[in-house]
């Protein structure tokens, strides 16, 4: 038995791994069983359980201002597993785009292309359990109705893949903490431990090296870890918070002597409701409309944009996806009958659909996490979260919406409402996707990053972070399979540190 | 030779008196109960609608929008875009073309909204 409860170790105690990992998420226990065969010390650091605790989930409470967000509290899970306690299991790579640097996007680009990470995908796939890796490929196959015609343009059938827990009865998506907890039992050289929430990064004197974690337990237990290398791995909002709270050696805090650490947070505005298609016959493939099952993986439609197009108008990413079905109103109704009747197609059966949406932001340095003065109960800073959404932001993913509604006319398949003008409307059906991301960005040039294109914190040889904190500039699809892959890549990385 | 008008000329007679008779009452009940529209300038365009009330309230939500809207400027510019009776083929066209416009944040082809928007000021 390799878990070990925090709770139990003696305060007082040093420990020495190898490799420190801190974060029991998905990205923390994906490099744990990618690292299983290494010889090498590892100890994975969970500051939860193995099930919610009211209390422990209570340490990551903060403030919220600016554009209405989720209480930090509730938009992640602090317990072995982490957020993929909570996630839906919509699976998407990211576009090749994506990665680029976007001249009408500022700070866009990664240090490298998507060939880089392409190669860990099939392995983050298997790890999410979403079935073949086939996403776009599916197009190209047998599937249970016909894909949405539409004429030539910027939008095309794009497909999210879904982790669906094997033998899981109730189909829920892989939750990573008991999908796993067998498989990190049998490594060895993994010790696991649970309650241990790591209050402090301790720098040695020159700054340049990371001393040893402080841990600390609700119990009141603490105690030292002092490895040769860390990965912090708390998730895209907590992994800010320890790097910026760690700032009794570093005024500024780690890794953050260019201020940019917390800075340039984003996660996936949701809009409902931002548009009405219709669809003139009446019919489309139950695909479009809800995740199918069908060639080994569970599926759903989305209208994505092409990356022409993006590139073309200037615009982000944002992947569409057809809710519930919805009625028209008079001025509706005539829309479509004037419509129909001009192009010579019979409406008289047209349904009518709600369209929701992903939408990549702006990356925005003022959308940022900092200290408050307000503290945990094991003494930790709490944070304030400044969320903003640009106008810009909105005008973009309206441009995409006239598109759609474009080819719908030019295919003759229907046509399109944009429910959303104003930035009151916008926000007042805002939501959002759960996914933090940018707050410790990766960029080759320590001005512009908090980590390199090897995850390594820039200025400290021995700290490294994972998760999707470390994404530049963040597309539309879903985090979790592309993190993932990310950290795989990092396994091989350290894989060579190590030897 | 007999003076008794043959069957078939009998039949003839009746089936047209009642043609003509249906065809008044058709008359009759559209002069009653259907819509009618005075003559316009505009007759030409808004010939190639199929619902005039359906499209007169897109024009209207449009032109709500667009207070500078002149039905005799858009007209000109129809005419120029528009031959008699070839409006699908031109709004296909447009539509290719993004010409595409709202109308009450519906995207469609601009000539269609234009021509709706006539009908509304008519």
């Amino acid at each position: 038995m390799n878990f070990i409860d925090a709770r139990q170790v003696p305060s007082g105690t040093v420990l020495r791994p190898d490799l420190a990992i801190i974060g029991g998420g998905p990205a923390g226990i994906s490099l744990a069983l990618a690292l299983a065969n290494m010889q090498i010390k590892m100890l994975l650091l969970e500051g939860g359980g193995m099930e919610f605790d009211s209390a422990t989930q209570a340490l990551y409470a903060g403030t919220e201002t600016g554009v209405h967000y989720i209480p930090l509290d509730a938009t992640r899970m602090r317990y072995l597993g982490g957020s993929t306690n909570h996630w839906g299991g919509w699976s998407r790579p990211l576009n090749e785009s994506d990665f680029e640097k976007r001249d009408w996007i500022p700070y866009s680009g990664w240090p490298f292309p998507r060939s880089e990470i392409e190669p860990y995908y099939p392995r983050a796939q298997a790890l999410i359990e979403g079935g073949p890796f086939l996403y776009d490929g599916l197009a190209d196959g047998k599937l249970p109705g016909d894909l949405l015609p539409l004429g030539k343009g910027g939008l095309y059938t794009s497909f999210f893949q879904f982790s669906q827990w094997r033998g899981n009865p109730d189909h829920l998506p892989t939750a990573f903490g008991k999908r796993y907890a067998q498989d990190l039992k049998r490594i060895p050289n993994l010790q696991l431990m649970l309650n241990a929430n790591v209050a402090g990064l301790r720098l040695a004197e020159d700054v340049r090296w990371l001393d040893h974690l402080d841990v600390a337990t609700l119990s009141g237990v603490k105690f030292t870890v002092k490895p040769r290398h860390t990965v912090l791995a708390c998730g895209g909002i907590e992994n800010a918070r320890l790097l910026l709270a760690s700032n009794d050696r570093a005024p500024a805090g780690v890794g953050n002597s260019e201020g940019l650490v917390g800075r340039f947070f984003a996660d996936h505005a949701i809009p409902r409701s931002t548009a009405t298609l219709v669809v003139f016959g009446g019919k489309i493939a139950g695909f479009y409309k809800t995740n199918l099952n069908a060639r080994g993986t569970h599926f759903r439609a989305t209208l994505a944009p092409t990356e022409e197009f993006k590139r073309k108008r200037r615009l982000l990413d944002s992947l569409i996806t057809m809710d519930q079905r919805t009625e028209l109103d008079e001025l509706g109704r005539a829309a479509v009958a004037t419509t129909s009747a001009a192009l010579g197609i019979d409406a008289s059966n047209a349904k009518a659909y709600a369209l929701g949406c992903g939408l990549e932001l702006t990356p925005d340095p003022y959308r940022r996490v900092t200290l408050t003065g307000e503290r945990d109960v094991l003494g930790m800073p709490r944070l304030k979260l400044n969320m903003t959404i640009s106008d810009h932001d909105f005008a973009s993913y309206r441009q995409t919406l006239v598109e759609l509604g474009r080819q719908l006319l030019a295919s003759k398949a229907g046509m399109l409402r944009l429910d959303r003008k104003s930035r009151a409307e916008w926000l007042g059906v805002l939501d959002w996707g759960n996914h933090h991301l940018g707050t410790t960005r990766m960029h080759q040039d320590p001005k512009q990053g908090v980590v390199d294109a090897n995850l390594q914190v820039h200025g400290l040889a021995n700290l490294f972070v994972a998760g999707s904190s470390v994404f530049p500039t963040y597309g539309a699809s879903n985090p979790t399979l592309n993190l993932v892959a990310l950290t795989l890549r990092l396994a091989d990385h350290l894989k060579g540190v190590f030897r | 030779m007999s003076a008794r008008p043959n069957r078939r000329a009998m039949l003839m007679v009746g089936a047209g008196l009642g043609a003509l008779m249906l065809g008044a009452g058709g008359y009759e009940a559209w002069r009653l109960f259907g819509r009618h529209y005075p003559p316009t300038p505009y007759d030409d365009l808004l010939s190639q609608l199929t619902d005039r009330e359906a499209a007169r309230k897109i024009g209207s939500a449009y032109s709500a929008s667009h207070p500078e809207f002149s039905a005799r400027s858009a007209a000109h510019l129809l005419r120029s875009r528009i031959r008699a009776n070839d409006l699908r083929p031109a709004l296909l066209t447009e539509i290719a073309d993004n010409s595409v416009i709202e109308a009450g944040h519906w995207v469609m082809p601009e000539s269609l909204v234009l021509l709706c928007a006539i009908a509304a000021k008519t």
